[in-house]
C-alpha cells in the first residue's frame, strides 16, 4: 500500500519499539498547514515520533509522508524541504555562528556563496545579528537556542521541526522564541511541528494539536475544536448535609464518567461527556442531598485537554 | 537584544543535490585544522624531513663537490638515490611521528567533538547519509597526510631527473611512481582510520589526543620489552611502526626489516582498519538510543 498525499503529514499505523519497548503502537495521524503541537508526557513517544518523520529512525511497519515524500523511500528529499530544531545544544567546536549557519546551508544543497549570504540574512532575522562572528562556545543558552533555529531555517524550509524550542530559557528569552516561531508560522508561510511540554507554549502558538499517551494517538484536532467537542468543563462548589454526602455526590459523578479535579479551596472541576447533560448533575445532586451553590462554565485550557486526553487528574 | 533586526525572507534559489556532498565537511575541516596555531606549527615542521630528503638527491647528484665530507663508501651509499631511499623516507620514525602528532592536532576532535556537542543530529537532518560524514571527516586527514607522503615522493622523482638532467632514474625504476602512490594511500588510509578509531571511542578530545599518542608509543615500547627478553622478531607484529616499516619495504621492493612474513603486518593493518569502520558504523548516529 502506497500513501501520496497532499498533506504535510500522513502516517498510517506506524509501529516502533527500541528492542522490547514498544514507543509508537499504530499511530496513524494527519495534518496541513499552519502550527501544530505535539503533546504528550515523558516516554509518549513525541521524540521517536520526530526522528521517523526525519527518516533517523524506520519504523517496523506502517506507511507515511512528510510533504508528499515517503518516509522510508525519499528521507533525502525530506531532509531538504524541512528544518529540525533538535532539543539538544548543537554546535561545531572553533565556529563563529555565520560559518556554522552557512554551512548546513550548503549542507542542504544550497550554493555555497548564496549559503553565506543566507547565513547573514537568517542571523539577523533571530537576533544573532551583533554576534554572528563570535564563537559558539561563548554563546549563552538563549543564544544557542536562536542560533538552532537560524540553522533550520537557512535553507528556507516548507516545514519546520522544533524540540522544545523554549527549553532553558529566561521568560524573556522565551517570550522572543515564541514570538520569532509566530511570525514564521502566521507570515511566512512555512508550516511548524512544535514539540514541547510547556502547554502554553503550544497554546500561544499552535492551532491544532497532536497529543501522544504511552505509544498512542490520544487526541488530535484543532485546539478550539477539541475542547468543545470531547467535553464540557463546568466549575462547581456544592455543600452537602455532611462529608459523606460530598463524597458520595463525586463517586456518584464517575458513574456519569465525568472526570473531576477538586482544588484546595474546594472548587471543582468536573468534565462532562458531551453527550451527558447538565441535568444529570443536578439530578445526582438532589438525590444526594447536595446543594449546587455555584456553576459556571468554564473554558478549557489546553492543560485540561492534556490532562483528560492523557487520563491524568 | 533585539530581535527581528530584519524580517525574513524567503530563498527564491533552488536547492541542488550534490555531486559530492561530503566535500563541504572536508572542506570546513580543512579551515578548522588551519585556525589552530599549534597545528600550523607542527605541519610545517612535518615538512623538515621531505627537505631535509630532497637535500639528499641534490647531494646524490653533486657527491664529486662534497667529495671532502664523505671519507667511506657507506656514507656515500648513504645518499644514493633509490628504491631503499624512499623506503627510507616513508617509513623513517620522525616523519611518522610528525604525522602522528599531525592527527593529535587536526584529527583527536574530528568525531569526539560531534558527538560531545551533539552535532551529528543536525549533519544527518540533511541531505547526508553516514557514508558521506565519514567520508568528509576522512578526506580531512587524508589531505594532510597525502601532502606529506605524495607529493614530496614525486618531487623527488622530479628534481633527480632534474639535477640528473636525464630519465635515466625514471628508465632505471619505471614501477617507483607506483610504489609511492601505492605506499602513500595505505599508509595514509591507516593513520587516518586509526585516528578516527579513537576519535569516536570518545567524547573527550583531550583524552583522544593522549590515546592517539600513547598507542602508537605504547605498540612500540611492548615490541621493544618482548624482543629484548625472548629475541624473537615476530614481535614487531605488536609495532605498529614496525608493520608500517615492513609494508615500506614490500611496496619499495627492498629487503624487510624483520624476517617475519610481510603478509602478517598486512593483515594486522587491514584489521585495525575493518575495526575501524565497523566501531564508526556503531558510534556515528544520528539518535542515541537509551536503552
Amino acid at each position: 500500500m502506497e500513501i501520496r498525499t497532499r498533506m504535510t503529514i500522513e502516517l498510517k499505523d506506524i509501529h516502533f519499539s527500541y528492542g522490547r519497548t514498544v514507543a509508537l503502537d499504530g499511530i496513524s495521524l494527519s495534518f496541513d498547514g499552519g502550527a501544530v503541537g505535539l503533546l504528550g508526557p515523558n516516554g509518549a513517544g513525541k521524540s521517536t515520533l520526530l526522528k521517523i518523520l526525519l527518516g533517523f529512525l524506520t519504523p517496523a511497519s506502517g506507511q507515511g509522508c512528510v510533504l508528499g515524500y515517503d518516509i522510508r523511500l525519499e528521507r533525502s528529499r525530506i531532509r531538504r524541504a524541512v528544518g529540525y530544531m533538535p532539543e539538544d545544544d548543537c554546535l561545531i567546536a572553533g565556529m563563529d555562528a555565520v560559518t556554522f549557519t552557512a554551512f548546513f546551508g550548503e549542507l542542504s544543497g544550497m550554493p555555497r556563496q548564496e549559503a553565506m549570504k543566507r547565513a547573514h540574512d537568517v542571523l539577523f532575522y533571530v537576533g544573532l545579528g551583533e554576534a554572528r562572528y563570535r564563537l559558539l562556545e561563548t554563546y549563552s543558552a538563549g543564544m544557542k537556542q536562536r542560533l538552532k533555529l537560524a540553522q533550520a531555517l537557512v535553507h528556507d524550509p516548507r516545514l519546520l521541526f522544533l524540540d522544545e524550542p523554549t527549553a532553558n530559557l529566561d521568560p524573556q528569552g522565551r517570550q522572543e522564541i515564541l514570538e520569532l516561531i509566530q511570525d514564521i508560522t502566521s507570515h511566512k508561510d512555512i508550516q511548524v511541528l512544535l514539540c514541547s511540554h510547556i502547554l502554553s507554549d503550544i497554546e500561544s502558538v499552535c492551532s491544532n494539536v497532536i497529543i501522544l499517551n504511552k505509544g498512542r494517538l490520544a487526541a488530535q484536532g484543532k485546539i478550539s475544536e477539541l475542547r468543545q467537542l470531547n467535553y464540557r468543563l463546568y466549575e462547581l462548589r456544592i455543600k452537602g448535609e455532611s462529608d459523606e454526602r460530598e463524597d458520595a455526590f463525586l463517586g456518584r459523578l464517575k458513574d456519569l464518567e465525568c472526570r473531576f479535579e477538586e482544588t484546595e479551596d474546594r472548587l471543582i472541576k468536573a468534565y462532562l461527556p458531551a453527550d451527558r447533560d447538565l441535568l444529570a448533575l443536578f439530578r445526582v445532586a438532589a438525590e444526594e442531598k447536595v446543594q449546587i451553590r455555584h456553576l459556571v462554565r468554564s473554558q478549557t485550557s489546553l492543560e485540561d485537554l492534556f490532562a483528560k486526553a492523557v487520563g491524568v487528574d | 537584544m533585539g530581535i527581528r533586526e530584519k524580517g525574513y525572507e524567503h530563498w527564491d534559489g533552488t536547492l541542488m543535490e550534490h555531486r559530492h556532498p561530503w566535500w563541504p565537511i572536508t572542506r570546513l575541516g580543512i579551515k578548522l585544522a588551519f585556525r589552530k596555531k599549534s597545528f600550523k606549527f607542527v605541519f610545517a615542521g612535518a615538512f623538515l624531513p621531505a627537505f631535509v630528503f630532497l637535500a639528499g638527491v641534490y647531494v646524490s647528484e653533486r657527491i664529486e663537490d662534497f667529495q671532502n665530507m664523505f671519507h667511506s663508501s657507506s656514507s656515500q651509499k648513504f645518499f644514493e638515490v633509490n628504491p631503499a631511499f624512499f623506503r627510507t623516507y616513508f617509513s623513517n620514525d620522525s616523519l611518522l611521528f610528525l604525522m602522528i602528532m599531525i592527527m593529535v592536532f587536526a584529527g583527536a576532535g574530528l568525531i569526539a567533538d560531534d558527538l560531545k556537542f551533539n552535532s551529528l543530529q543536525i549533519y544527518f537532518s540533511r541531505p547526508i547519509g553516514k557514508k558521506d560524514y565519514v567520508l568528509g571527516k576522512c578526506a580531512v586527514l587524508l589531505f594532510f597526510l597525502l601532502l606529506l607522503t605524495v607529493v614530496p615522493g614525486l618531487l623527488f622523482i622530479i628534481f633527480k631527473m632534474v639535477f640528473a638532467g636525464s630519465f635515466r632514474f625514471i628508465l632505471d625504476y619505471p614501477w617507483l611512481p607506483l610504489s609511492i602512490l601505492g605506499y602513500s594511500a595505505f599508509l595514509s588510509i591507516f593513520i587516518t582510520l586509526y585516528t578516527l578509531l579513537l576519535s569516536s571511542l570518545n567524547r573527550n578530545r583531550r583524552y583522544v589526543s593522549i590515546l592517539i599518542f600513547a598507542v602508537y608509543i605504547f605498540s612500540e615500547i611492548l615490541y621493544g620489552i618482548f624482543y629484548e627478553r625472548f629475541r624473537e622478531q615476530y614481535f614487531s607484529l605488536l609495532s605498529i611502526k614496525s608493520n608500517l616499516q615492513q609494508i615500506a619495504a614490500f611496496f619499495f621492493r627492498v629487503r624487510s626489516p624483520f624476517r617475519v612474513p610481510v603478509v602478517y603486518s598486512f593483515l594486522i593493518l587491514t584489521a585495525i582498519c575493518l575495526i575501524s569502520v565497523a566501531v564508526m558504523r556503531k558510534k556515528i548516529r544520528s539518535v542515541d538510543v537509551i536503552k
